[in-house]
């Protein structure tokens, strides 16, 4: 992970006028004073909580749960560092700025609890959104960048389960491919291509149901596999899905691409990858 | 004097295949830095300047490692075919059927694909193509034969406006997974072969083109052969060399003199290119094995003599040496 410098400077920064704060206005207490133990643990939860408030920052795009969430972490962050200067320095009790600081570290821990709180909402809304691409459970590796459904190693591993199942429920794969999309590649360039690709993957998951699952296998084919369906339920779905795909219009900077699919299903059974080498011939033969 | 051109001397232009792969890196947010890494050229490559194919090499293999993603070979050579080399593109793309092209893809390699040197064989029924590697890259040789296949195919397919059903063998252990290979290249697929090949019904050789012109595509190989020769890698001009000889018994020092370098030179440039020149003598008596086995059904009695090997046991030791397995099963198994 790369971090952006800025918030590290701001939470050094942070840091460091604090550390400045209270040699200017406290008395350093001699070595012997010094609680060694507090020190550690209280400097260490400081500086852990300036690292998770970095990866929070580094990793989430700007927003609310953001916000709160390294709000908070940079909250216990001076908190626990303010107590930790406390052992090492003495500051006057009557002082308020001192006591208004070290009880940063429960307000922090308040607004991480909002932020969570809110971060579990926006997850929820992010579940709903992936469902129909990531089907019974999440792993997070097998996706795929241009389209982010789920990829071929993906598909191979829910195959596994359906079979290991087994429990006489009946279940369909799907291949599609889109028509000439080398000459799409070709002619519009391939990150017009790419946009092809989102959009197709766009209009097939608006046009399955729940229990579904869409990937991208490799290039420009895509597979569904269909839960509880008979093959001939499937064939409809596919015939439906190239007609939905079929009607969608794609705008290229050099005007429209009429877009296309053809398809291929099978029940699934047997080895996942003699039933996907199969399926794969017999689309090269349509 | 044979001439060939070292991996180390620059000699591809700038803004022909290594630019294609530098917008390629960039298009899927790879940056420059990480890009050419190593490979001694500016970011953004000065477009008029020529790149030496171990830059080029390096270059690819900064961005298989930078995009790490499984199709990245097979997308570049997407893009790699017809190329933008002027005559000789040009040539490909006026090609009015498949003997043509790949005639021309052949004679204009060392500027088409510089690091995969394209052979094209046909007889009785089939059409072969195989790559040999120009200048010497084991670390990523897999990734340039699934670029350099999928580059034929999609050129193929482009101007014949069909699906042509290739069937390819690769010079490798089948790889986990063949998704990719499915999609880019097709079903046919077997791993293990003694070389990187493609092959097709001989049928499909002659079949003319849609938009096919003979006058057009006379006219683009006779400006293509007007232009400058570029010279062919040093391993596929040491290959085309040890196949025309390979009845003669070639020699390091016969070869080195022929290549117009003394041998302890040649010694060293083999190496440079990570190869030796037993190596390369074993590769090219391997595929005239093959060949012989395979295509005229030879016994291993007649391929020892026209190898001049002492006798068939002699024979079938060495092809276990080179290959890992003995000529019988080789034989059995129809290319």
């Amino acid at each position: 992970m790369t971090f952006a410098i800025r918030p590290i400077l701001l939470v050094a920064g942070l840091l460091l006028s604090l550390v400045l704060l209270f040699a200017a206005t406290g008395t350093i207490l001699p070595l012997d004073q010094w609680n060694w133990m507090d020190i550690a643990g209280e400097g260490g939860t400081a500086l852990l909580a300036a690292v998770w408030c970095l990866i929070v920052l580094n990793s989430r795009p700007d927003g609310r749960v953001t916000r709160l969430l390294a709000g908070g972490l940079a909250c216990i962050m001076l908190g626990s560092w303010a107590d930790c200067l406390d052992e090492a320095i003495d500051i006057d009790k009557r002082h308020l700025w001192d006591n208004a600081l070290e009880s940063l570290l429960p307000l922090g821990m308040l607004v991480l609890t909002v932020g969570l709180y809110y971060w579990r909402l926006e997850q929820a809304l992010l579940s709903d959104h992936m469902r129909k691409r990531e089907r019974l459970f999440r792993s997070h590796r097998p996706f795929d960048r241009i389209t982010q459904l789920a990829d071929a190693a993906y598909l191979r591993e829910q195959l596994r389960l359906e079979i290991r199942r087994d429990d006489g429920a009946p279940c369909a794969l799907v291949l599609f491919d889109i028509d000439g999309f080398h000459r799409i590649n070709r002619e519009h360039g391939h990150v017009e291509g790419d946009r092809v690709l989102q959009a197709v993957a766009h209009m097939l998951l608006l046009n399955l149901r729940n229990e579904d699952l869409l990937c991208r296998y490799a290039g420009d084919r895509f597979a569904v596999l269909m839960p509880g369906l008979e093959i001939d339920a499937a064939a409809d779905a596919a015939r439906h899905l190239c007609g939905m795909v079929s009607r969608m219009r794609h705008h290229a900077p050099g005007g429209p691409v009429a877009i296309t699919l053809r398809h291929g299903c099978a029940p699934t059974g047997g080895a996942p990858d003699a039933l996907l080498a199969d399926l794969c011939r017999r689309m090269d033969a349509a | 004097m044979i001439a060939w051109q070292p991996a180390g001397e620059p000699s591809i232009p700038a803004r022909q295949q290594p630019a294609l792969a530098l917008e390629y890196g960039r298009s899927r947010d790879a940056i420059d830095a990480e890009l050419l890494r190593d490979t001694g050229l500016v970011t953004g490559l000065a477009p008029d300047s020529l790149v030496s194919p171990s830059q080029y090499l390096q270059q690819l293999s900064n961005t298989l490692r930078a995009l790490d993603s499984p199709d990245t070979s097979f997308m570049l050579g997407q893009l790699l075919l017809p190329g933008h080399d002027g005559a000789a593109s040009h040539a490909l793309v006026q090609a009015p059927t498949l003997r043509v092209l790949l005639e021309t893809l052949c004679r204009f390699h060392a500027r088409l694909t510089p690091l995969l040197r394209p052979r094209f064989e046909s007889w009785d029924g089939v059409v072969l193509v195989y790559w040999v590697d120009a200048f010497g890259a084991p670390g990523i040789k897999a990734a340039l034969v699934e670029m350099h296949m999928t580059a034929l195919v999609g050129l193929c397919r482009w101007l014949g406006g069909e699906r042509l059903p290739w069937r390819f063998c690769f010079n490798r252990g089948a790889p986990r997974h063949v998704e990719q290979h499915h999609v880019h290249l097709g079903a046919e697929l077997r791993f293990g072969c003694q070389l990187d090949a493609m092959l097709l019904p001989y049928s499909y050789l002659d079949r003319p083109w849609p938009r096919a012109s003979e006058l057009a595509s006379r006219l683009a190989q006779q400006d293509a052969a007007l232009e400058a020769v570029r010279v062919p890698g040093l391993l596929a001009a040491l290959y085309d060399y040890l196949l025309e000889n390979v009845r003669a018994g070639p020699t390091l020092e016969r070869t080195a003199s022929d290549f117009g370098v003394s041998p302890a030179t040649f010694k060293r440039q083999l190496l440079r290119h990570h190869t030796h020149f037993q190596g390369e003598l074993d590769q090219v008596r391997t595929h005239v094995a093959l060949w012989l086995l395979q295509v005229q059904r030879a016994d291993n009695e007649e391929v020892a003599r026209y190898l001049g090997f002492h006798d068939a046991a002699n024979f079938r030791r060495s092809f276990k040496r080179w290959t890992g397995v003995t000529p019988g099963p080789v034989r059995a198994a129809q290319i």
